[in-house]
């Protein structure tokens, strides 16, 4: 019952946001309009702005939501997401140093390099020693080092038109979403969600600690290797195409685990469902806050929304 | 049968255990003592693939332990460990659930064999009564013997306890060693580490002592528990009398 009502909720929010946007249109126009009927402007807008803008944000929201639940059931650590283990601040590296050169058509690529890099040097650090807490160490050291080096680009950025570029980047967006970036995000989600899906069985072993993992059958290098890679293409092609949009791999896994229980198995599907509604409704929200003048930036919202859960946890966490 | 030959492994370049042979049967209650850091952990983790040996062999049934894939493994050396962790709100039968993990298939369905150790588990352990119930509600003598279900339920030839009745009382002490016996008399080959040289006394078939990573003495209670041992390794008195067996009230 709740998961028809979390699979509902999530189709009638990527429904809703088609009715959402620049152009007034009625309720009527829009359906007839995704029928491929009515004026052809119209027709435009919603099969070629609107539609893609919504599929995008839920493709990314999906690939969000399934590496957070991933990796807090693999840390068994409830402030575990993919930023926080760098990967978004590697993501956003690899598209920083594109803007900064001025290649905007090659950003989509350079981050995903720089996630795939990322990855492979936090694999590297974490190197042989397999537990779970040496990863987060890892994570968070590479990630603050691409900060860093996000910040020192910024720093020498040559005009102030490429500092702005990069910084409204930064902030994240589906407003450039058209249907060629769907096309390249979905399937590498697409993929990434099954690699964790994948592993799903091996994390519910996993929350009986590592050793009596290792005793029942379980690789913790194989699960490592397919979180990493899972959460690599999920992530990169979440922030390849819309720029870093924090916090929705730490609150929705929350969410979903409050609702539907801890098993890591499920959490994985559940919270890819919940991110993508959770994405599509956070979007859904700039458009309507955003008057004519500069529109509001869909990280911004997702962290506005996220950073006070986020400390509330981390408090909940040490009172314990 | 599992037997070790010039057993040697550690944790990175440090050896703590150096050299060992020896072997247990089907049908045997080993008891595994020794006094902190003698290797107890340490051997039994070797034992069941968590710890790769630096050199020497592991034999199981005449195979090579080394020619098994983990899956294999894990299916003939069940493993309990010293820890009590699983999820918060895990309930006593899902914990227990995972001991098939060993059999699962890519769907992670359980077969109706699987089911059926599953819940023979649960009886032998007398924990079906409360099997529906949260894990992190029971009391530590109840936890211990849910991880003891789940690590049955693996229905593997050999069973490796590390202080399964560490920290709980002696009703369930004594309802744990109980537990173990008649899994041994079943015919599995039990390895447990055990603190209480008491409780070894009366349950074991065999007796390994270690002390500074070797097993200095490895025979029956009466053999293996006499003076000089005690005073070497322990650094205790044989207590007058022997060590004499304890009885559940009627």
């Amino acid at each position: 019952m709740k998961l028809i009502l979390l699979i509902i909720g999530t189709l009638a929010a990527i429904l809703f946001s088609l009715f959402f946007g620049a152009a007034n249109l009625s309720v009527g126009q829009t359906l007839q309009a995704l029928m491929g009927h009515g004026r052809e402007i119209d027709v435009t807008i919603i099969r070629e702005l609107r539609l893609p803008r919504a599929l995008l944000g839920a493709v990314i929201g999906a690939g969000l939501g399934a590496s957070g639940a991933a990796l807090q059931g693999y840390t068994r650590n409830p402030l575990a997401a993919p930023g926080i283990l760098g990967f978004t601040s590697c993501a956003a590296l690899g598209a920083v140093i594109a803007l900064y050169f001025g290649f905007s058509q090659a950003v989509p690529f350079a981050a995903l390099l720089g996630t795939v890099l990322g990855a492979l040097l936090i694999l590297q650090i974490a190197g042989p020693r397999k537990g779970a807490s040496t990863l987060i160490l890892a994570g968070v050291g590479v990630g603050a080092l691409a900060t860093a080096l996000t910040g020192l680009i910024m720093n020498f950025a040559p005009n102030p038109w490429a500092l702005s570029e990069i910084v409204y980047w930064l902030m994240g967006s589906l407003k450039n979403a058209e249907l060629g970036g769907f096309l390249i995000c979905a399937p590498l989600t697409a993929l990434g969600i099954l690699l964790l899906l994948f592993v799903g069985p091996d994390l519910r072993t996993l929350s009986l600690g590592e050793e009596t993992a290792t005793s029942l059958g379980v690789s913790l290098s194989k699960v490592r290797t397919l979180l990493i890679a899972g959460t690599a293409l999920c992530v990169g092609s979440g922030v390849a195409i819309a720029g870093a949009i924090g916090f929705i791999g730490l609150f929705v896994p929350h969410v979903i685990r409050l609702i539907f229980g801890p098993d890591p198995m499920k959490l994985i599907p559940l919270s890819a469902l919940g991110g993508a509604g959770f994405l599509v409704l956070a979007d859904i929200i700039t458009r309507t806050l955003t008057g004519p003048g500069t529109q509001l930036y869909l990280g911004i919202l997702t962290s506005l929304i996220g950073v006070p859960f986020f400390l509330y946890l981390a408090v909940r966490e040490t009172q314990t | 049968m599992i037997s070790f030959q010039s057993l040697t492994a550690g944790y990175g370049t440090k050896h703590i255990l150096q050299s060992l042979d020896a072997n247990a049967k089907p049908g045997e209650l080993i008891a595994l003592i020794g006094p902190n850091g003698s290797g107890k952990s340490t051997l039994l983790k070797t034992l069941c693939g968590i710890i790769t040996p630096s050199s020497g062999r592991i034999t199981l049934n005449d195979k090579n332990f080394k020619d098994l894939s983990l899956k294999m493994r894990a299916r003939n050396t069940a493993y309990l460990a010293q820890s009590r962790e699983a999820l918060p709100s895990m309930s006593v039968e899902e914990v227990v659930r995972l001991g098939r993990a060993p059999y699962r298939g890519s769907l992670g369905k359980i077969s109706p064999e699987g089911e059926a150790a599953i819940s023979s588990a649960l009886s032998r352990t007398q924990s079906d009564s409360f099997k529906t119930r949260r894990f992190d509600s029971l009391s530590g003598g109840e936890q211990a013997r849910v991880l003891l279900a789940r690590a049955l339920t693996v229905e593997a030839p050999v069973l490796l306890a590390d202080e399964p009745i560490a920290a709980l009382d002696p009703f369930y002490q004594l309802s744990m060693m109980k537990i173990l016996k008649a899994e041994a008399a079943s015919g599995k080959t039990v390895i447990t580490a055990l603190h209480d040289l008491l409780l070894a006394a009366q349950f074991a078939d065999r007796i390994w002592i270690m002390h500074d990573g070797k097993i200095i003495a490895d025979g029956t209670p009466k053999e293996a528990l006499n003076a000089e041992n005690m005073k070497t390794v322990f650094g205790i008195k044989l207590p007058k009398g022997g060590f004499r067996p304890l009885e559940l009230a009627p």
